[in-house]
């Protein structure tokens, strides 16, 4: 069981209180979802990256703070890279997570 | 006194008998040993067959690791422990014990005719066999393998006793209480952190009491640990921890330990907790495992007496028990030498020390003509003698192509030790090959962890001190007088005159791999390691090749003639050893096995007999059944008097959410499909809610309590995933919106009154509120006080009746049910539960999210686009409903079935086909999703989801069901009372 | 009407070690406030919000604990009810916030003794030590397989508040520990 460190809680708590919750930095369409081919809209839909390597996703603590966030998490070595609070970008490669996914352009917070 | 007890050694009480049966037999052991040691003293080898040969055998090893001796323990019904490993079983007075895998008995064996034709019984045999014909698979072969290839049978009865589990933390943690490990723990002691220092044993001490020829700074070994375990016994700050395992390291220094509380114990109490599961959080772990000793692979090497070198002198020195009269030695490595002398210092006779190399140092040489030990340099074991026990071998010396016969009653051997390296790997510690040691040894590590002494390739007493004392943080250096540890060397194949297809040599003894085997395995095209370990088995077996997995790499890397390094090592998996189930429950068993949860009102339906069924993690009262009913006839009459008078139902379980802030409407309008913003304060809704690939979520009435505050239901089951949808969104696409969700399912208990009475019977009881149909309408929610206290009160109706849902804070609930009951008797008031909800809904052709739907139904598939706004610019599912399968003709719909048969019901879950009577396989339209039988149609009825059911209204499909195919008739779901007339009763 | 939990706890398995009992009647709130108003939502109202979550303000008769981002559940003695739902009707006027009042939603427990740590480390992973867990400590966290909001009162005193319906099953769960510990 992993520890997880909660951006809001600012502490480390184990996994089991919290959930998974899918790719993170995904932009849901509004006004132009209309105008989208299902083609298009299947992009938002269903298409993931299942990505091997560092992925950015989501978390719920839901046994805790009951707060949505974002993590990087390396899919091969299933550490935790960072968390960040929901409606922040990863943050910018440094020394210590100098292999962060770049961000994604994105217009909703999710 | 036995004649194999050595009285004076060892760390167990001689002067204390314990009394126990093996197979039947009466022996006695003292207080201390296992069963293999008091087996042994009493000049017992033989403990067990082997798995697919059924080749008697006797203990390898001297602990955990052993292949061999696996044994049954019996302490009765649904007591009984199998494939124990006898070098770890603690006997105890009464001890009733077995050995396994062997009929009619041990020495006498018939499944032992796998040995004679073991020729054909190679590598892959089971896939290459058993193939064809299929039918034989249930029939004949597995029935033949399960018979055959089964360890210890699995006890049938549930196990009376009880298990506990637990979470911990501690800074340090160190698993093994060798020398490395007591003196990581005496370091980290001083810190003042927590440390808990765990070990499999008995004790604490590993080599310092299997080994004990050694003095630790100036003191006897024995006098060091006992001082040292009164250190550690003193220090609030350390948790030793005995007969425990570290069974497996997970993430973040998570570790799971098995420890053993009563195994030992004659008479426990009963109810005592058996084991107990920790689950420990470390800061940092110090792995102390030490090294498992290797065999050595020869013809003949699995024969009763034929044992690891360390396991005769551990026997010896723990146990003060002699393995043989005349105990033989073949080895590749020094330390053999140090088993051989201690054996012969306690006046044991050493015949022989057969090894391999040509070069021995010369101070073992020395000691050995000090001890008039003969050694044979640069010679071999060729064959052994012996059947149940070994009683002699031949030597071999492959230069002079010499062979001479020596007589003994065991033999030692050695081929090496393995770092263990178990844990380190279940946390992905890295490992790298030492060509020196031939073994690998710890690399980079993936967590805070530290390996120390053997288990990190440093051998030796004072390497072990001085390791642990530095993965504790400490600089000590300790001053060992021991022998020199030595070195050793590793042969891939010992040479033999014998033919390869004539000789036994084991890699893995418990499932019986052989050198062969292995070659065999490479020959037929298996080149990497995981796929020789599946095809023989090797490693596979219940001690996962603990002794065997290093000497098979050897054999398969010569065989593909490649580095060992290169053909990598298979994945170590937890747990370390075989753990009982029940410890890794723990305390989740019986009524703790999940959660049950119940209403306020579900003691007043227990005491009347209800009959429950769960609905998530609720048990909820089914139906309410009097003297001689079924559910059938229960459900009938629960029905008729719901629909003529008045029902009374416990809903507390829906889901409750209150939706609060200046943006609730807003937010409801995004979250589900209906429009909110027109609904006023007093006026509830039927929400539908669908996620965003457009299918039906959820569904429940919603009632806005003020302009600013929604009071959501949910279904029962729905509820914990309802909120997370809701709490998904809202936190991260409607981030702007002003509003919060409180869950509130456990703040109200709610009680359904359905019927025409329902208004009379509450008439009297409610302040506040205006009842009348007038002012009161259907769907409509008011706020006042029932019974004095407070409630929200909706007028809502999931049966077509008159219906009122009367919501009072939870711990009312039961007081208030209990008002309303009594005053309904009037009325014949009915207490019914889900299964009549059920029938009251479907026949108006209300859907059961779940039921009537499965994660693939749209509103439109439902009957339900008239709760889809066609004005809202968004909402979670808005643009998938117009993707164009979903819009597609020929989708599967919700339709009503009324069977031509009026005596039948449907089975929920058939198939649903257009023609009986076409070719298989049939193709098939849909499936009864609900069926009941109404006593208000006075026939059975039933909904379905039919491929482009709403266009095959009237028309005739079939049921195929056991036995028969029925006639069914397409209609509408709404079978009774369509125009929803009874809702209007004054 | 009858104001009824509809627990009993078997008084036989406490003991110096560990007790469980079951408190009374409270009333509970559940406060949510945007960030910017949070002070002077404090100041108005009296209420001594905790800023930080995990954090708990514990005076006589109420105990307010910081869950969530802007998030508090707020438990009161009973004699504090009028005026509780005064200052949150207060509240709700003054500020966009959300207020709802969920005092039967829960039960509370207290768990006393020098064992109360270990008992609830049966079914609770975090590290329960007082350096780790200290005095004034309350968060939202799991038991096994119930939700529970827990803060520590004492070094040997914990609260736990859980959804009544998993109630039964944190007290079997105690007194299972306590039982296993009388049997040991």
């Amino acid at each position: 069981m992993m520890l997880i460190h909660c951006p809001y809680c600012e502490e480390k708590r184990p996994e089991i209180e919290f959930a998974y919750a899918g790719e993170a930095h995904i932009h849901r369409p509004v006004k132009d979802a209309d105008d989208m081919t299902d083609e298009e809209w299947s992009h938002f839909m269903f298409l993931r990256d299942n990505k091997r390597g560092d992925h950015a996703e989501r978390w719920w603590h839901a046994n805790g703070c009951n707060m949505f966030f974002n993590a990087v998490r390396n899919t091969v070595t299933d550490k935790f890279l960072v968390t960040y609070k929901m409606g922040e970008l990863p943050p910018k490669a440094s020394a210590s997570n100098a292999k962060l996914p770049a961000a994604k352009k994105t217009g909703g917070a999710k | 006194m036995s004649a194999f007890r050595k009285p004076g050694r060892g760390a167990v009480n001689t002067a204390v008998s314990v009394n126990f049966t093996f197979d039947g037999k009466k022996y006695t052991g003292v207080k201390g040993d296992t069963l293999a040691s008091a087996l042994i003293a009493n000049g017992v080898h033989l403990m067990g067959r082997s798995f697919k040969y059924h080749r008697p055998r006797g203990p390898v090893g001297a602990g955990s690791e052993e292949p061999n001796a696996l044994v049954v323990v019996d302490r009765g019904t649904g007591r009984e422990s199998v494939n124990l490993r006898a070098t770890s079983v603690e006997i105890f007075d009464g001890m009733v014990a077995r050995s396994q895998n062997s009929f009619p008995n041990l020495k006498f064996d018939i499944g032992a005719f796998n040995n004679t034709f073991s020729l054909f019984f190679p590598a892959g045999f089971y896939n290459k066999t058993f193939m064809w014909p299929k039918s034989f698979w249930d029939k004949v072969y597995e029935p033949f393998i399960r018979n055959m290839a089964g360890l210890g049978p699995a006890p049938t009865a549930v196990d009376p006793d009880s298990y506990a589990s637990s979470y911990g933390h501690c800074e340090v943690l160190i698993v093994g209480g060798g020398p490395a490990g007591i003196a990581a723990a005496l370091q980290a002691a001083k810190s003042g952190e927590r440390v808990i220092l765990v070990d499999e044993r008995v004790k604490i001490g590993g080599s310092l009491i299997d080994a004990p020829n050694c003095e630790i700074d100036g003191k006897p070994a024995a006098d060091w640990l006992a001082a040292a375990v009164k250190t550690l016994g003193k220090a609030a700050n350390v948790t030793v921890m005995n007969r425990t395992t570290a069974i497996g390291y997970y993430h973040d220094n998570f570790v799971a330990l098995n420890q053993r509380l009563t195994d030992h114990i004659a008479n426990p109490k009963d109810g005592a907790p058996r084991e107990e599961t920790h689950r420990i959080r470390a800061g940092k772990v110090i792995l102390a495992q030490g090294a498992i000793e290797r065999p050595l692979v020869f013809n003949g090497n699995d024969v009763p007496g034929v044992m690891l070198a360390g396991a005769g002198q551990t026997f010896l020195n723990r146990y003060g028990v002699a393995v043989g009269h005349e105990v033989a030695v073949f080895t590749s490595h020094d330390s053999a030498y140090q088993a051989a002398f201690d054996l012969a210092d306690a006046n044991i006779r050493i015949p022989v020390i057969i090894d391999v190399r040509d070069d021995i140092r010369a101070d073992l040489r020395a000691e050995a003509e000090r001890r008039g030990i003969d050694i044979a340099a640069g010679q071999v074991v060729s064959k052994t003698s012996g059947k149940l026990r070994i009683t002699g071998l031949e030597i071999y010396d492959p230069q002079s192509g010499a062979k001479r016969t020596v007589k003994c009653d065991a033999l030692l051997m050695s081929g090496g030790w393995t770092p263990s390296l178990h844990l380190w790997s279940h946390s992905k510690g890295g490992i790298k090959w030492d060509a020196d040691m031939a073994a690998y040894v710890p690399d980079v590590a993936n967590e805070n962890a530290v390996c120390a002494g053997a288990c990190n390739g440093d051998f030796g007493i004072a390497a072990a001190l001085t390791g642990g004392n530095k993965a504790a943080g400490g600089r000590k250096s300790y001053s060992v007088t021991e022998r020199d540890f030595g070195t050793g060397v590793t042969l891939d194949s010992l040479p033999n005159y014998i033919k390869d297809t004539k000789q036994k040599a084991f890699v893995d003894f418990q499932n019986d791999v052989t050198e062969k085997d292995i070659k065999l395995a490479v020959r037929e095209g298996f080149k990497s390691i995981e796929h020789v370990k599946r095809y023989t088995t090797n490693g596979m077996a219940t001690d996962q090749g603990k002794t065997s997995n290093l000497n098979a790499l050897q054999i398969a890397s010569k065989a593909v003639d490649k580095p060992v390094e290169k053909v990598g090592l298979t994945t170590f998996r937890p747990p370390y050893t075989p753990t009982t189930f029940a410890a890794l429950i723990g305390h989740c068993e019986g009524k703790l096995f999940d959660v049950k949860r119940v209403t306020p009102i579900d003691p007043w339906a227990r005491e009347r007999g209800a009959v429950y069924e769960p609905v998530g993690n609720w048990m909820r009262a089914r139906y309410f059944p009097q003297e001689g009913e079924d559910m059938h006839a229960a459900v009938r009459r629960e029905c008729v008097a719901t629909r003529e008078s008045l029902g009374i139902f416990d809903a507390s379980t829906l889901g409750k959410i209150e939706v609060v802030g200046p943006d609730a409407a807003k937010f409801m309008n995004l979250i589900y499909s209906n429009p909110w913003s027109s609904l006023k304060v007093g006026g509830c809704r039927y929400g539908l809610m669908l996620n965003e690939a457009g299918f039906i979520y959820d569904d429940g009435v919603v009632g806005r309590m003020a302009e600013d505050r929604f009071h959501v239901t949910t279904t029962t089951g729905g509820a914990p995933r309802v909120f997370r949808h809701m709490e998904d969104y809202l936190q991260t696409e409607f981030t702007d919106l002003d509003v919060w969700l409180t869950s509130a399912t456990e703040q109200w208990s709610v009680i359904a009154l359905n019927g025409p009475n329902a208004r009379k019977l509450i008439e009297p009881f409610v302040d506040g509120i205006d009842l009348s149909p007038e002012s009161f309408g259907h769907m409509q929610v008011r706020t006042g006080k029932i019974c004095g206290v407070e409630t929200r009160l909706f007028r809502v109706s999931f049966s077509g009746e008159l219906g009122f849902e009367i919501n009072v804070p939870s711990h009312f609930g039961r007081a208030v049910w209990e008002t309303l009951f009594e005053a309904g008797q009037p009325y014949d008031i009915t207490p019914y539960g889900t299964e009549t909800m059920h029938v009251l809904r479907a026949e108006k052709g209300f859907i059961i999210v779940g039921q009537d739907t499965d994660g693939t139904v749209t509103p439109h598939d439902a009957g339900l686009s008239w709760a889809v706004s066609k004005k809202k610019k968004d909402f979670v599912g808005r643009r998938s409903l117009k993707r164009s399968d979903l819009v597609a003709q020929g989708r599967k719909q919700l339709v009503g079935l009324l069977p031509e048969d009026d005596s039948v019901l449907l089975e929920e879950g058939a198939q649903i086909v257009a023609d009986p009577n076409q070719a298989l396989p049939m193709t098939m339209l849909g499936h009864v999703t609900s069926s009941y039988y109404s006593d208000a149609l006075g026939r059975p009825i039933a909904m379905a989801l039919v491929a482009d059911g709403f266009n095959l209204n009237d028309q005739t499909l079939y049921v195929p069901m056991p036995g028969k195919t029925h006639a069914v008739k397409v209609t509408g779901t709404a079978f009774y009372d369509p125009k929803g007339e009874r809702l209007n009763v004054v | 009407m009858l104001f009824n939990q509809a627990i009993e706890i078997d008084e036989s398995l406490n003991d110096d070690v560990m007790r469980l009992s079951l408190s009374g009647e409270r009333v509970r709130y559940s406060l949510r406030l945007k960030p910017a108003d949070v002070a002077a939502a404090k100041k108005s109202s009296g209420l001594k919000l905790p800023a930080k979550i995990g954090g708990t303000s514990i005076a006589a008769g109420q105990t307010i604990l910081c869950l969530g981002p802007q998030e508090w559940l707020i438990v009161a003695l009973p004699k504090s009810r009028e005026k509780l739902a005064g200052t949150m009707a207060k509240l709700s006027a003054d500020y966009i916030c959300s207020a709802v009042e969920v005092s039967h939603r829960n039960l509370q427990f207290t768990v006393t003794g020098p064992g109360a740590a270990r008992a609830l480390n049966a079914a609770c992973p975090l590290d329960l030590s007082v350096d780790a867990f200290p005095v004034g400590k309350g968060t939202r966290t799991i038991f096994e397989g119930a939700p529970i909001v827990l803060w520590r009162t004492a070094e040997h005193e914990f609260t736990v508040e859980v959804w009544r319906s998993f109630a039964p099953y944190l007290r079997d769960f105690l007194a299972k520990t306590a039982k296993d510990r009388h049997m040991a």
